[in-house]
């Protein structure tokens, strides 16, 4: 009954104290808030289209040279950091970290991309060994990792807003028909075996590295069909499931079901077998500022092999030699490196640009990226909302094409509650690439501004009064789209392959799928392939 | 009577649009019913069907009734108007008002319903039968249905767009109340040369649109009388900090403190709860120096800590500034306190205490642990296995700490809860409770590692605990005893869940 009568105090108070300015202020936000649009360095990237970099100015060397500093390139460096310190990692942007960036203000940190880890497999050595190192795996219990509870996240974990209520979970449930409950319950009974099968090669179906998958054909056909076909021919028809369906497809790959692979929806719900001692399987590992803590763990004992600011725009290369060049943005000036080798930790519409000549069997054109809106919303203590469960972490909202929004103070361990920061994320879904690049860079902040109220206001129907500022983010090549063909097909093998052992590459891009732990995996495999030639 | 053509077209559209007022109006008054009883009672669907069903009944009524008015009809017409605005305007504000106070609710709510409906239903038949023979019947008709639904289409849309979001429920129905009268007012004007009892109809008019005003300009005050109406005694101080609610009350000798409505000590007996929970932990300490005070911003804790002559130094970490503000400058709530806050050992922390925590190095002999109950998600964090972990690392050795841990009569579960995740910290426990007649049977767990010495030393003059007051505390009654339960993580809490479940199924 307290929380109830709470509520109508706000109710009854009203929130504009004015008679007069009503009609104005209708449906704008509140003038203090501001919207502000950002994305990875887009200038200096437009650069590497027009090439007007000057000559070098200097010449230095190195052992290894990695370029970018995302979650693979800073994977590799910290392999290679066992056994050397003879190398060097050049990052564009300001800050490592690529999508798995964070940013800060005056309320919370939040994500600008990459927001959790699910716990990961144990077939996944090399990541556990860095969550030990970070201290996210505090010990064993029973053969069980223990995790850090600072990082498991906090309960309640995630909800739905559905009919008007918000439900707890993110699976459909409230006020939904039984005949598509039954629907939803089939699926996953289909998934679960699927995360139980292994393949006619012994290994399992779905696994986490991707690479580390059976290689079953029956499997592997999966790969030539697309979720949606795949429902359709197991006869999935609920409303419900398909949404649901959507918004998996959507978190992992940006795509719909209808764009992405069979064999990659799958994966989303077959190959995360995780546990924990101290935590149900479903739970994931987050932090305020999401991926960004662990790209700062990662980059924190590199720190002195790390150049920002860095642009490279060109990479030769013969046998056991490669000659880098770069564009320092912060002296202004163009510069080379020389080394043994190199791992381009970028995604491959970039490696294509450094390596034009590059002898590389892939059509550009397979590779399909999702671009993504992000918006860090702040709101002000009291932001009123639809009944139901209380604000999670995750709060989705069904039937929207967004993932909803991320509460970015629910890690906090302190109080939290007054002032938040949703991390709101909308891929741009669509089959057209160049549709849906023009409409991630077209789209003003005021225009974005209005389509993520128009989605938020369902469940906060007066949540403009409580906007203190919108900071915007455009990702226009956020993440790998897995199309029918791509994960089985040929393109992404032949771009994996190193040039005369010399240029490795390394990127999630490279495993099909956009998620941390194939990041990862790509940077401390081509880390020990370059390391081992030496 | 009328005596021109212009007169006549003039008077018809001044009543028809006050058809529309009356329309619009009273659709308002039922949709600020509809939301106040959903948000009050819940069940949003079942209070709007029945509360626009009662209502549509009712204007059956009115119509009903509206052939027993004979004479005079305009005269009547505007009266009713009147009585419209007036019940209407303050509907939302006797009903929110009631709400805290009066068993039988809901009577209310549809007895208020039902005469608005009766009213709004006499006016329509008043007016047709008023311009019956002026106007051709099926024109009449047409426009006086047609207005009473335009009429209803813009309440409809108003209402959620523009007037609760910035007008607020209570200044909605205040304001309609007005226009309502206004409108009224202006019909009488208009005709108060063929209008019997023109003056005293303008001075009611007047009456209630000073009244109406008054309602709107006070609608602040209102809210805020009916929170005083939610305490038994006065309210001698109350305000708002960006953390909560809070509320001093005093009837006689006493004094009573509220944080977001709930009572957090009456001077009567706060000393029974604060020597409970220190002297039990503290009077085992040997030579205890270094003391953590977690909440208990209001200084009763640390007075009772102050007994102990070898305290060098207490720090005491509450979030909330206003409380130890409050509790440093106010006369009879020092006097209460002993001027605790002011001892020179003392030193206060505003800080969030899980963020304080992890942050701290030293360590202390005796912690004391009195957060308010894990109500909400946000407070459960301050009960888990995480944040006892991180008392233990400040716990010296030979120390202990105490908890507040709700009633475990109430909620025996919950309070069990809070042991078991001490437990699963690496504590040791000493459940106990003790009665404090203003909250009922009460508990807190202490916890230590290794062993506590049996001996204790407990300072002179207290009131409560005693060498024989003692035992009893540590023993459980059957219907209190030890339930099993499993420990409160972060990322389960169980606790919350628990709490609330215990507590509603206790107080409904
Ligand atoms: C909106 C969004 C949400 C996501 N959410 C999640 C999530 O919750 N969980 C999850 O696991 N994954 C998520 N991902 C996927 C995420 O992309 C991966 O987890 C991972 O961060 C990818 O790392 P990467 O190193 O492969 O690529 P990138 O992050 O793309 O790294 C490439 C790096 O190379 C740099 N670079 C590019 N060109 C040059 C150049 N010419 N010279 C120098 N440096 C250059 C870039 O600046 C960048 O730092 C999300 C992605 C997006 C876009």
């Amino acid at each position: 009954m307290i929380s109830r009568r709470k509520f109508v105090t706000r109710l009854v108070q009203g929130a504009g104290a004015s008679l007069l300015l009503p009609a104005l202020q209708h449906c704008r936000p509140a003038e203090t808030m501001h919207a502000q649009l950002g994305g990875p360095d887009a200038a200096l990237g437009h650069r590497l289209r027009t090439m007007d970099f000057g000559p070098p100015v200097s010449d230095t060397t190195t052992g290894i040279v990695i370029i970018g500093g995302g979650v693979a390139g800073l994977s590799a460096a910290r392999y290679l950091k066992r056994y050397t310190s003879d190398f060097t990692l050049l990052e564009l942007a300001a800050e490592p970290g690529g999508n798995a960036i964070g940013g800060q203000n005056a309320v919370s940190q939040y994500p600008w991309g990459a927001h959790y880890l699910p716990l990961p497999n144990d077939q996944d050595p090399e990541l556990v060994a860095f969550l030990q190192e970070t201290r996210v795996i505090t010990g064993y219990t029973d053969g069980l990792p223990v995790y850090n509870e600072y990082h498991l996240c906090f309960d309640p974990q995630e909800r739905l807003y559905i009919n008007g209520y918000w439900q707890a979970g993110v699976i459909p449930r409230a006020g939904i028909p039984a005949s598509d409950r039954d629907e939803i319950e089939r699926f996953l009974a289909l998934m679960h075996e699927y995360k139980e099968m292994r393949g006619s090669d012994g290994r399992e179906a779905f696994a986490i590295p991707v690479a580390n998958s059976s290689q079953d054909l029956v499997l592997r056909q999966l790969d030539s069909i697309s979720m949606e076909t795949f429902l359709t021919q197991h006869n999935f028809t609920s409303p419900f499931l398909r949404w649901y369906v959507q918004y998996c497809c959507a978190d992992d790959f940006g795509s719909a079901p209808a764009d992405t692979s069979a064999w990659a929806g799958i994966h989303y719900f077959a190959s995360r077998k995780g546990k924990a001692a101290n935590a149900p399987s479903d739970t994931v590992l987050t932090w305020p500022e999401g991926n960004g803590w662990l790209t700062n763990q990662l980059q924190t004992p590199l720190r002195e092999h790390i150049h920002t600011r860095s642009m490279v725009h060109n990479i030769q290369w013969s046998h056991g030699q490669v000659a880098v060049t770069y564009f320092d943005a912060t002296a202004g000036v163009s510069r080379r490196i020389r080394a043994r080798a190199a791992i381009v930790a970028t995604p491959q519409f970039i490696a294509r640009r450094l390596l034009p000549d590059a002898p590389r069997a892939f059509r550009p054109e397979a590779f399909q990226y999702a671009p993504w809106m992000v918006a860090n919303v702040t709101t002000t203590a009291g932001l009123t909302e639809k009944r139901g469960e209380p604000v999670c972490w995750d709060n989705v909202l069904y039937g929207s094409e967004s993932l909803g929004y991320v509460n970015a103070v629910h890690q906090k361990a302190g109080l939290t509650g007054a002032e938040r920061v949703l991390t709101y994320y909308l891929p741009l879904l669509g089959t057209d690439a160049l549709a849906r690049r023009q409409l991630a860079q077209r789209t003003t902040a005021d225009a974005w501004t209005d389509i993520i109220l128009a989605d938020l206001r369902r469940p906060h129907p007066t949540i403009e009064q409580y906007i203190s500022s919108v900071d915007l983010w455009i990702w226009g090549h956020g993440m790998i789209r897995p199309e029918p063909g791509f994960i089985w097909g040929t393109d992404r093998l032949q771009a994996a392959r190193p040039l005369q052992d010399t240029v490795y590459f390394a990127h999630s891009d490279l495993s099909g799928l956009s998620i941390f732990e194939e990041a990862f995996y790509q940077g401390h495999t081509a880390a020990r392939q370059a390391w081992q030639k030496l | 009577m009328i005596r021109d053509e212009r007169n006549a077209a003039g008077f018809q559209w001044l009543l028809l649009f006050s058809v529309f007022v009356v329309a619009t109006c009273g659709l308002i008054y039922e949709l600020v019913a509809g939301t106040l009883a959903s948000y009050l009672l819940g069940d949003s669907v079942t209070q709007f069907s029945t509360i626009i069903g009662t209502y549509l009944f009712a204007m059956g009524i009115g119509s009903y009734l509206s052939r027993f008015l004979k004479d005079n009809l305009l005269g009547w017409f505007i009266s009713i108007e009147l009585m419209v605005g007036m019940v209407g305007g303050f509907s939302a504000g006797v009903l929110f008002i009631l709400f805290e106070q009066v068993v039988y609710f809901r009577i209310i709510l549809y007895a208020l319903v039902v005469l608005t409906g009766t009213l709004v239903g006499l006016e329509l038949p008043l007016l047709m039968r008023i311009l019956k023979d002026r106007v051709e019947f099926s024109d009449l008709v047409s426009r006086i249905f047609t207005f009473d639904y335009i009429g209803a289409l813009f309440a409809s849309l108003l209402f959620p767009l523009i007037f609760i979001p910035y007008l607020g429920l209570l200044r909605t129905s205040f304001f309609f109340g007005f226009l309502n009268v206004g409108v009224a007012w202006i019909v009488a004007y208009r005709f108060r040369h063929d209008l019997r009892g023109y003056r005293s109809l303008r001075w009611s008019a007047i009456v209630c649109l000073v009244l109406l005003a008054a309602g709107f300009a006070l609608s602040e005050h209102l809210t805020r009388l009916s929170e005083s109406l939610t305490y038994p005694d006065k309210i001698v101080y109350a305000k708002s900090s960006p953390y909560q609610r809070i509320v001093l009350t005093r009837g006689g000798n006493d004094w009573r403190l509220f944080l977001n409505g709930n009572l957090q000590f009456s001077s009567l007996d706060e000393y029974r709860y604060h020597e409970a929970l220190i002297h039990p932990g503290l009077s085992r300490v040997h030579h205890p120096q270094n003391i953590l005070v977690l909440g208990g911003g209001d200084g009763m804790a640390v007075r009772e800590i102050l007994k102990y002559p070898s305290v060098r130094k207490i720090t005491l970490v509450d979030l909330d500034n206003s409380i130890t503000t409050l509790f440093k400058s106010n006369e009879a709530l020092m006097k209460l306190n002993q001027r605790s806050l002011m001892s020179p050992a003392v030193t206060v922390v505003n800080q969030d205490a899980f963020v304080w925590i992890r942050e701290q190095k030293n360590t202390y002999d005796f912690i004391t642990i009195d957060f308010p109950d894990p109500s909400n998600y946000s407070l459960g964090k301050l009960y888990t296995t995480t944040f006892y972990r991180e008392l233990r690392r400040l716990l010296a050795p030979g120390g202990c700490l105490v908890i507040q841990s709700t009633s475990p009569f109430v909620a025996r579960k919950s309070f069990w809860i809070v042991d078991e995740t001490l437990r699963k910290t690496g504590f040791a426990t000493l459940p106990y409770h003790c009665y404090v007649p203003s909250f009922g049977e009460w508990g807190f767990v202490m916890g230590f590692q290794g062993e506590l010495p049996e001996d204790y030393t407990l300072p002179a003059g207290l009131r409560f605990i005693s060498a024989a007051t003692l035992p009893p505390l540590y023993s459980f009654p059957p219907d209190m005893d030890r339930v099993a339960s499993e420990a409160n993580t972060l990322n389960n809490q169980v606790l919350v869940n628990t709490f609330e479940k215990e507590w509603a199924d206790y107080t409904r």
